[in-house]
């Protein structure tokens, strides 16, 4: 078991390496960020001067270099913009990203199952049917609509909502958290409701599939022929059985919504690193889109590996060949 | 009248229906029996009789759109029929328990043997977790699970398919029900595993005075275990009574029919009563070059040399440095064939005999120059069946292939007239503008319509399917043919419809056969000499009726001994 660990340890050190690099050159290697820095009409020392700050003038293959040594110290560099270390400005918008995509998907996964559990166990049933409608809908329909909608419903037409924006937050060891208070998550329900919407259907189309297999296994009729209740089979035998893709699909649009809530965070204006990552962007902010997208690959990278310990803890036949 | 006087379970003219879209499927139609206490009831048909529905019927466990459409069913004087499902689910697993026949697929694999006990525990009784255990514990012992105190702990795939059946066997005994139904409860297992759950099945009902419907195909397991049978065919009962008198002096034709398809009631090599089937010639074969080339005259027509296969679990880029570090072992070997030397003279039938893992397939295999072995080889009239070298292949179209599952062996998206017609035309044994006469010739060969050469796989039958694949096999015109359980997954009277084909087939074409099987009466019928496999090695061979009357190896003489034999009159 710890060999598999290490083992997918240093699988992801790799990764990261290779990510490191292929981030570097993709983004160094366009646009020219002086340009956006400084006026046209500065001096040429003064821009000479910039350039070699910046660490601009040497070969590409040593500014890479000097970035993954900085990288190991934890140096991310400073924006170019906003002139603060990267690592402490984006690690001030992840929190506001991360609860708002652990709110989308946890909820996502806490209606989704069940519903889709209810769906394959009666899939004849009127319910099952309305739920099944309702799920193409969150395939079909585009996210920014929704999000649209949701405004107009909840926070214009009805006013129960806000419309955008964090709201109050509240300390936590030094981290701003907006769900503690009322006025918070009265903000953070729209967005939420919003990014959830699309995993909401995946969610219930998984557990629905899963369930109308597992109802017709031998498992599930010896369990009933052994006098078991309906909800203990359901509870007990269907859910551990269709477990794997759903814990598989949670992790893998836990770590998309972390990274890419972009379109959710711009209509809702909210202060997570989407919007940061969009703002630099448009400003050619190197250091910064160069450390979101390592973050990015580091957060799959571990969310992939913790989704592969669930496996383990799941799925008993999958301990067998680690702890030899 | 007294609940002692009434029969423990009464069946009465019990219809199960199943209305689906293209019409009604009358599985169960007008069944009538009734069981005493403690008695051991046998329920025999072929595949589609609706003997499982019966069983599912009468512990309330139909899937839809399956339905009781009239009768009862009553339990100690109590109608079943038209309960409550909340009052059926009392008595499941309670009064009436059931037995599957997979015990892979009826076990969770998620969860601990001790964890699925305790579940059917607390469906009937409300137990503390000390309780719990300690019953669960009881249990295993009593179906004779060794060092249940730790077995309770594992999960289902750490137990053998007898072990697992066995943990089965204790969910089913866990409240003493008074009736438990057995759907072909030893089906998936090895004989002398089945041989052993049969002898201890019987112990435990007499013990415990249960009731018990045992329902299987075989008629020799019910002879072994049952007091009465009822045999079924077409959701009908045609036949019930006293065991020793159903299988000794069979009334209606279908039983004695049954029995007909029996091997192990035919003389060897005799065509089965049951199997009759066409007489259409098989096409005429190319002349071989092969046959005056042959290297030499003093060897014997099939060569197996010292071939040894192993099988390791492959492992990834980490593990290699790791194991190159000395930081990690290699992995465990499988040794699936270990040094087996066999010969087989032209036109001779070799049986090859085996449980599951005995490594009779791998060999098989081998033989047809699907694996390459290790080391060792394979020679078919003095020429080596793969080429030597890295990457050896298949160098001979002499030596083909049947093998158990058609359905799996046939390419599904493929006309049977191509799958049939692909191999000769790419081997130049038939050219294209006879191909379609060439495929016609074979269908009829082996007792089909030439005009299915048109339809895919998914609109045979099990049996014919295994016909498509015979012809399959012989229109490449082989010389050997290695049949690997062609008719396993076959009901008794299509198998001896099989085995007639196989017969004849192997007449006239004057074919070499390696014949792989499990079942030892199949493998007497069929071939003159026989080789025993334990472990990945021959124990014994030697002519068929030399070893079966007179076994001199252990294993063989247990496994022999395992087999369970039909009542003689």
């Amino acid at each position: 078991m710890l060999g598999h660990i290490l083992g997918r340890l240093g699988q992801a050190l790799l990764v990261m390496l290779v990510m490191s690099a292929l981030v570097f050159v993709g983004v160094y290697a366009i646009g020219n960020p002086i340009d956006v820095l400084i006026g046209p009409d500065v001096s040429q020392d003064i821009r000479l001067d910039t350039i070699a700050r910046y660490g601009l003038d040497q070969p590409l293959y040593v500014q890479y270099f000097t970035f993954l040594g900085r990288i190991l110290q934890g140096d991310f560099g400073r924006s170019f913009v906003f002139g603060m270390p990267v690592l402490d400005l984006i690690l001030s918008r992840l929190p506001a990203t991360l609860e708002l995509t652990l709110a989308a998907v946890c909820g996502a996964a806490l209606i989704g199952i069940p519903a889709g559990i209810y769906a394959g166990y009666r899939p004849d049933g009127l319910a099952a049917k309305a739920i099944m409608t309702i799920s193409i809908l969150g395939f079909s329909v585009p996210t920014f609509w929704i999000g649209l909608v949701l405004i107009i419903a909840f926070a214009v037409e009805l006013q129960w909502l806000p419309a955008g924006g964090r709201g109050e937050t509240f300390a936590v060891f030094g981290v701003e958290w907006s769900f503690l208070t009322a006025n918070g998550l009265s903000h953070l329900l729209l967005p939420a409701a919003n990014l959830a919407f699309f995993k909401l259907a995946l969610m219930t189309r998984l557990a629905r599939a899963g369930t109308r297999e597992a109802m017709l296994s031998d498992t599930v009729k010896f369990a009933r022929a052994a006098g078991l209740s309906e909800w203990t089979v359901l509870r007990r035998h269907v859910l551990r059985l269709i477990a794997i893709p759903l814990v598989t699909v949670f992790g893998l649009e836990f770590a998309s919504t972390l990274a890419f809530a972009v379109v959710t965070e711009t209509i809702f204006s909210w202060p997570g690193i989407g919007k940061l990552i969009i703002d630099s962007i448009t400003s050619l902010d190197r250091p910064v889109m160069v450390a979101y997208l390592m973050l990015v690959s580091f957060v799959f990278i571990m969310i992939n590996f913790l989704v592969d310990l669930a496996y383990v803890g799941l799925d008993p036949r999958l301990r067998r060949a680690g702890s030899r | 009248m007294s609940a002692e006087a009434l029969p423990l379970l009464q069946v009465t003219d019990l219809a199960t229906w199943f209305h689906a879209r293209a019409g009604v499927v009358k599985a169960v139609d007008g069944v009538s029996f009734s069981l005493k206490r403690g008695e051991v009831m046998g329920l025999v048909g072929e595949s589609g009789s609706g003997k499982s529905i019966t069983g599912f019927s009468i512990i309330g466990l139909l899937d839809l759109p399956g339905r009781i459409e009239r009768g009862s069913i009553k339990l100690e004087g109590r109608e079943l029929v038209g309960l409550p499902p909340g009052e059926l689910r009392a008595i499941r697993g309670k009064a009436i328990s059931m037995v599957f026949q997979d015990p892979m697929m009826t076990l969770n694999p998620m969860l601990t043997i001790g964890d699925q006990i305790g579940l059917a525990l607390e469906a009937h009784e409300s137990v503390s977790g000390a309780e719990k255990r300690r019953r669960s514990i009881a249990a295993l012992a009593q179906v004779r699970i060794p060092e249940p105190d730790i077995k309770i702990d594992f999960y289902p795939h750490q137990f053998s398919g007898g072990m697992r059946q066995r943990v089965a066997i204790a969910i089913a005994l866990l409240h003493r029900p008074r009736l438990i139904i057995c759907d072909e409860p030893t089906t998936a297992l090895d004989v002398s595993i089945q041989a052993e759950i049969l002898a201890e099945m019987k112990e435990l009902v007499a013990e415990l005075g249960t009731a018990l419907i045992w329902i299987s195909h075989d008629l020799a397991t019910v002879a072994s275990i049952a007091d009465h049978v009822c045999v079924m065919r077409y959701g009908k009962i045609v036949e019930a009574g006293p065991v020793l008198q159903v299988l000794t002096r069979p009334q209606h034709p279908y039983t004695q029919g049954l029995l007909d398809s029996l091997p192990s009631r035919a003389k060897p090599g005799a065509m089965l009563a049951r199997g009759a089937g066409t007489d259409a010639a098989p096409p005429p074969r190319l002349p071989r070059q092969a046959e005056s080339g042959r290297r030499s005259a003093d060897l014997p027509y099939v060569v197996i040399e010292n071939v040894a296969k192993r099988f390791q679990r492959k492992s990834g880029v980490l593990r290699l440095l790791a194991q190159k570090a000395g930081l990690a072992g290699p992995l465990p070997l499988v040794q699936a064939v270990d040094a087996v030397s066999l010969s087989i003279a032209r036109g001779e039938a070799l049986g090859l005999v085996g449980e599951s893992g005995s490594g009779k397939s791998t060999l098989g295999r081998m033989v047809a120059g699907i694996y390459a072995p290790d080391s060792g080889h394979v020679l078919l009239d003095g020429e080596r069946v793969m080429s030597e070298g890295e990457a050896p292949h298949k160098i001979t179209t002499r030596i083909q292939t049947i093998f158990q599952d058609p359905f799996a062996s046939l390419n599904p998206r493929m006309r049977i007239g191509d799958s049939i017609s692909e191999g000769p035309l790419a081997h130049g044994l038939v050219g294209r503008a006879e191909a379609v006469t060439y495929v016609a010739q074979w269908l009829a060969a082996v007792g089909l319509d030439p005009a299915f050469a048109g339809r895919y796989p998914h609109q045979f039958s099990g049996g014919q399917r295994q016909r498509v694949a015979i012809a399959r096999a012989l229109a490449m015109q082989p010389d050997v043919v290695v049949c690997d359980e062609p008719v396993a997954s076959l009901d008794v009277s299509i198998q001896a419809q099989i085995i007639n084909l196989l017969i004849r087939l192997r007449q006239e074409l004057g074919l070499t056969l390696l014949f792989i099987s499990h079942d030892l009466s199949v493998v007497r019928h069929l071939c003159d000499r026989v080789a025993i496999m334990h472990r990945g090695r021959i124990v014994e061979s030697g002519p068929a009726g030399e070893v079966y009357d007179n076994p001199r190896d252990d294993y063989t003489k247990r496994l022999l001994a395992a087999v369970p034999v039909l009542p003689v009159a």
